[in-house]
């Protein structure tokens, strides 16, 4: 666009009013931090709810309930379920949450079988800290979701409290799964002898089905199954339970959408009108510029150039600023005990210099365009 | 060689045609040192940004050294200035952002140039008007008169052909303006530059080989102007 050696004038052009400059990088920092954590509550809203082909995980739940407080399933229906053609696995599973209502700090106790859930979860579960073997023979143990770990501060071997339950960190584990970054996994019974002495009440079953292509035909047979049972049935894919059972949060992040636009917009007015103003205080030095044999062209390109270097720079510095906030928090959207993860992707990352870059572009055309139309004399005329 | 041939320059202000040149015919030798005065509004300036071709004539035809620039693109006028043209402003007109060597240097980003070879010419120019020792200023820590030899070194720093200066003298004090006129002298003589000057001031005129009198957008016979004119529209940067 324009030889290195002119990048000096542009920035000297940028720092002619300090306060102003500043200003504006200012506003074009904060409108891309929003923007940023934005489109990351956005892509984890996606990957908590988006069901992928591949996807082969069934959440059964109590009919018509929300709340993992009340759903309760007889621990029986799992050797009916395992019974259903085409099931591979099912785990047991009772849910506690330190705190029902949607925030940011959830934590989230799921109690399972060790011996099915190791056989089914443990190749793709990686432990960065800690072993199964502890988790296995202390009874009060615990494996924590590395968001959950790193928001606590919490290492192997510590204690922690949480929903009246006592347990003691066993391993840290690293998933993919989006549901498992922001819980403590711990012993089934220990976990229904430590709330509501409830034996044999779980909240939910997670089916694993032998094909993809199968989800829905086992679904329905489940609740077939249970349908006219004590405690009916309602079973879904798991990002498709995740979807119904955190909807008003789902659709709340949704709508955030369009603070992200508006932030876009603010930036661009940002950075459009420092630019503009720049160009109109500028006018005779153009024609100075024009006069030393430097065409029209080449100022409109050093003008969009402000605007890009704005751009950048702003933007660039809200998106760093945006992720280092979020690796920091490790933050997670909690309902009802189901996580939506914020996370500062290296794709969201270049997205976020992307569009910064965009902006700076767009917001540097219609003065770069107005800088090239100036004629000198006429310039010269203006002041 | 500067040639202009029925050079005329139009401006249309309402319904009213302003004419600062009309049909002006002059011839202007290479190395020529050549003053133009006349009353305000008389077309010094028009005459002046012509050549510089940073304006176009309405008709008739300009030359320099046989390049007939009214066929010229903005871009390509541009371009042609950044080799052939150096201009001296009456208030110097140099970028307050940019120190006394960066505004020095600004013609010759144009040109494809080691940076080796730009800060040779950059300290040689301020050297020939001695303001080597100012190069790290901004024109607001210089004088008029400083800042007049900036512009100055500007002007000649990319070794123009031409240079012309538009009333050069006209905001400093006389002993400045002795010092700035001695050295635009010195360029003629030494360097070799044409040089077309515009002045009010005839003990400024007195520098040049020639003296030119313009009145009504025309050549007058001998130094004797009149006075007053009813063109109010030149352009004076």
């Amino acid at each position: 666009m324009i030889a290195p050696k002119f990048i000096p004038l542009v920035l000297r052009q940028l720092l002619r009013h300090r306060v102003r400059s500043m200003l504006t990088l200012g506003g074009v920092i904060t409108a891309m931090f929003l923007f940023v954590t934005i489109q990351a509550m956005q892509a984890g809203v996606s990957a908590a709810t988006q069901q992928n082909a591949d996807d082969t995980t069934l959440v059964v739940y109590r009919k018509d309930r929300f709340c993992p407080f009340t759903s309760q399933l007889p621990e029986y229906y799992q050797s009916k379920i395992q019974g259903i053609d085409g099931v591979r696995a099912v785990i047991p599973m009772k849910i506690v949450v330190n705190n029902c209502r949607t925030s940011l700090d959830v934590v989230t106790f799921r109690g399972v079988p060790l011996d099915a859930f190791l056989a089914v979860r443990q190749e793709e579960l990686h432990l960065v800290d800690g072993s199964f073997e502890l988790w296995r023979h202390r009874s009060d143990a615990a494996l924590l979701g590395e968001t959950l770990a790193a928001r606590r501060g919490l290492k192997v071997g510590d204690r922690f409290d949480a929903a009246g339950v006592t347990a003691y960190v066993a391993g840290i584990l690293r998933s993919e799964e989006v549901q498992d970054k922001n819980v403590a996994y711990v012993h089934l019974d220990f976990l229904q002898q430590a709330t509501d002495k409830n034996l044999g009440i779980v909240t939910q079953f997670n089916v694993l089905v032998d094909a993809a292509s199968d989800l829905d035909r086992v679904a329905r047979a489940i609740d077939d199954e249970f349908a006219v049972a004590e405690h009916p049935t309602t079973t879904r894919s798991e990002k498709a339970f995740v979807a119904y059972a955190a909807a008003d949060m789902v659709e709340l992040v949704a709508f955030t959408r369009y603070l992200g636009w508006g932030c876009i917009a603010a930036v661009l007015t940002l950075v459009g009108n420092a630019i503009v103003l720049s160009v109109q205080d500028r006018v005779k030095d153009h024609a100075i510029l024009q006069t030393l044999g430097y065409s029209p062209w080449l100022i409109g390109r050093l003008v969009l150039c402000e605007g890009i270097v704005v751009g950048l720079l702003g933007g660039g510095m809200g998106t760093l600023l945006a992720a280092g906030v979020i690796e920091w928090g490790q933050f997670s959207l909690s309902t009802d005990g189901l996580s939506i993860p914020i996370e500062a992707t290296p794709l969201l990352l270049l997205t976020g210099m992307g569009i910064s870059l965009a902006l700076g572009v767009l917001a540097g055309v219609v003065p770069a365009w107005q800088a090239t139309r100036c004629e000198i004399a006429r310039c010269f005329r203006a002041v | 060689m500067i040639q202009c041939e029925k050079v005329t320059k139009e401006y249309h202000k309402g319904d009213n045609v302003i004419r600062p040149l009309d049909g002006l015919d002059l011839e202007i030798p290479s190395g020529h040192f050549l003053a133009l005065m006349g009353p305000s509004g008389s077309g010094k300036t028009t005459l002046l940004n012509l050549i510089a071709g940073i304006d176009s004539p309405s008709s008739g035809t300009l030359r320099v050294d046989g390049l007939d620039l009214s066929g010229l693109s903005r871009g390509k006028l541009a371009a042609w200035r950044s080799q052939t043209i150096g201009y001296i402003f009456q208030l110097y007109n140099l970028v307050p952002v940019l120190t006394a060597y960066e505004n020095v240097e600004l013609p010759l980003l144009l040109h494809s140039m080691s940076r080796k070879e730009r800060h040779r010419r950059v300290a040689g120019a301020l050297d020939l008007v001695d303001l080597a020792d100012r190069h790290s200023h901004y024109p607001r820590q210089l004088s008029g008169g400083q800042e007049q030899r900036v512009a100055i070194a500007r002007a000649i720093v990319a070794d123009p052909k031409v240079v012309v200066a538009d009333e050069p003298t006209g905001d400093l004090d006389r002993d400045s303006a002795s010092a700035i006129m001695a050295l635009l002298q010195q360029l003629n003589r030494v360097l070799k530059k044409t040089l077309i000057m515009v002045t009010h001031d005839p003990k400024t005129a007195d520098y040049a080989d020639q003296t030119l009198h313009l009145d009504k957008g025309k050549l007058m016979d001998g130094r004797a102007a009149s006075s007053g004119s009813a063109l109010d529209d030149e352009v004076t940067p």
